[in-house]
């Protein structure tokens, strides 16, 4: 890849928005947002199906990620990775919330064409690889698996008792599907 | 370096990336991490690729939604963290007198109350000074005021500058992100063009058997260097848990190729297979993914001679 002089840009960029966080500078939750917004939106519409909830969780997932801000170690990965775990595990809490549970455990898998029609037609994001292409690099079973554990914040022993499935058989899945997601973006 | 090797077969590093660890199973390959590059480097990757699978679900969320969530946070962290604010008012409202300053009465009563019972001299020396004296307490409140005020406006608008100029820099990050991944992609086709155009490559038709008609694929073939790239026209969909598997026949004996992997079998990309030291034919059959040591010869889809 020639890329590494654009991503070190992107990475200074990072750093100066991560300075500005850890000084308490309330001009940068703007840029936070205007950068960081769809992906997380995105991912946790993805969680809890709702466009209500979901607004909620965006909003609760801001003011966490300014509070506990001084727990994010730049030693321990991006920014993007530790914002969107912090929104990840909110949505997937608010699932697992009484209300929530309610619906069907399972209807994560059912909607998946729902959300890629969702998110065919956000903006033009020209750095990451689309859905559809990522998607067609998994096959079903490796895709159902990676959206039970990302998404639906299962663990894999959760994961193999709902699909009835070795868990051995489950975890090498999600090994086989992670790996091929990592090689789409080496 | 073997026992690297398993570690990161374990699978472990996956759970991290997906947050099923608990706090001492994550702090451990953290630990890991940091004393083996080969573990660093592994779980990097998986860790970037489960970002970009997020980031591939980005939505724009609704325009609205950025005014009143920026708002909410605002409110938000008001609620919750001491601002720092508030200490500004009260010096303002200590020098002034009290009756013009309605606005900051609530701040009043407090100093009022506390001052008298521990430290009554200054209030009283302040409260029955001349009217000349009040006048100039009057403008140096106002001085105060109006310096405050201005530094206020200095503040917004270095704040909006640093602002613009944190998107301006953004915009520039993102368009030469965007820029090499075009090159990227170019340098991928120009590669593929050299291959098609190279003389020593040999196409090799293969067509389709009576059980697909229709479909069509074709090898370039370097006998010199054994080379072998695969350019798929079209092929029949593959059942559920199926590939497909190239061979290469070789005085009547099937070698294997290769796999390959689903954007080929689409046709969309070329790839390049197994090297291959000699071959007369070359065919495709379905087979489990994975493949098989030798072909199905019920699945045989295209066939062709060189």
């Amino acid at each position: 890849m020639s890329a590494s002089s654009p991503d070190t840009v992107a990475l200074e960029t990072e750093l100066l928005l991560v300075q500005r966080l850890r000084d308490r500078d309330e001009g940068a939750m703007t840029i936070f947002y205007d950068k960081y917004a769809a992906a997380l939106y995105g991912v946790i519409l993805r969680i809890v199906k709702k466009e209500e909830t979901a607004e909620d969780v965006l909003q609760e997932a801001m003011v966490k990620i300014w509070h506990s801000f001084s727990s994010y170690d730049t030693g321990k990965g991006r920014l993007f990775t530790w914002v969107m775990n912090v929104s990840r595990n909110l949505a997937i809490d608010k699932i697992r919330s009484k209300q929530y549970r309610v619906g069907s455990r399972t209807q994560p898998l059912e909607d998946s064409s729902a959300a890629m029609r969702l998110a065919a037609d956000t903006t033009f994001r020209p750095e990451h690889i689309g859905l559809q292409e990522m998607t067609r690099q998994l096959n079903p079973d490796q895709r159902q698996i990676v959206d039970l554990l990302y998404f639906g914040g299962f663990t894999q022993s959760e994961v193999a008792e709902e699909l009835n499935l070795p868990l051995g058989t489950v975890k090498t899945r999600a090994r086989a599907a992670i790996k091929v997601l990592s090689k789409l973006v080496r | 370096m073997m026992d690297m090797q398993q570690y990161i077969e374990s699978g472990i590093l996956e759970e991290y990336a997906l947050g099923v660890l608990s706090a001492d199973e994550r702090t451990e390959v953290e630990r890991v991490a940091q004393q083996e590059p080969a573990v660093a480097r592994e779980l990097v990757a998986i860790v970037s690729g489960l970002d970009a699978y997020a980031a591939a679900h980005a939505v724009a969320p609704p325009d609205a939604l950025r005014e009143r969530t920026l708002q909410a946070w605002e409110n938000a962290i008001r609620e919750t963290g001491p601002a720092v604010a508030p200490s500004a008012p009260v010096t303002v409202a200590a020098v002034a007198t009290p009756a013009p300053r309605m606005a900051v009465a609530p701040a009043e009563p407090v100093t009022a109350t506390a001052m008298p019972a521990s430290d009554g001299g200054a209030v009283v020396r302040q409260m029955p000074a001349a009217a000349s004296a009040g006048r100039t307490r009057w403008l140096v409140a106002a001085s105060i005021a109006l310096l405050l005020i201005s530094g206020l406006g200095n503040y917004l608008l270095y704040n909006r500058l640093r602002k613009t100029e944190s998107s301006l820099e953004l915009a520039q990050a993102e368009q030469s992100r965007y820029a090499a991944t075009q090159q990227a992609a170019l340098n991928e086709r120009d590669q593929q063009l050299a291959i098609l155009r190279n003389q020593a490559f040999r196409s090799v038709e293969l067509k389709g058997t009576p059980k697909a008609p229709d479909a069509l694929a074709r090898v370039y073939y370097n006998a010199t260097t054994k080379a072998v790239y695969v350019d798929v026209r079209n092929l029949p969909e593959l059942p559920e848990g199926k590939q497909y598997q190239l061979w290469a026949l070789d005085n009547g004996q099937p070698v294997d190729a290769g796999m390959l992997n689903t954007a080929t079998a689409t046709g969309d990309s070329i790839q390049q297979m197994k090297n291959i030291a000699s071959a007369q034919a070359f065919a495709m059959t379905v087979e489990d993914i994975g493949g098989k040591p030798a072909p199905t010869m019920s699945t045989l889809t295209v066939i062709g001679n060189i």
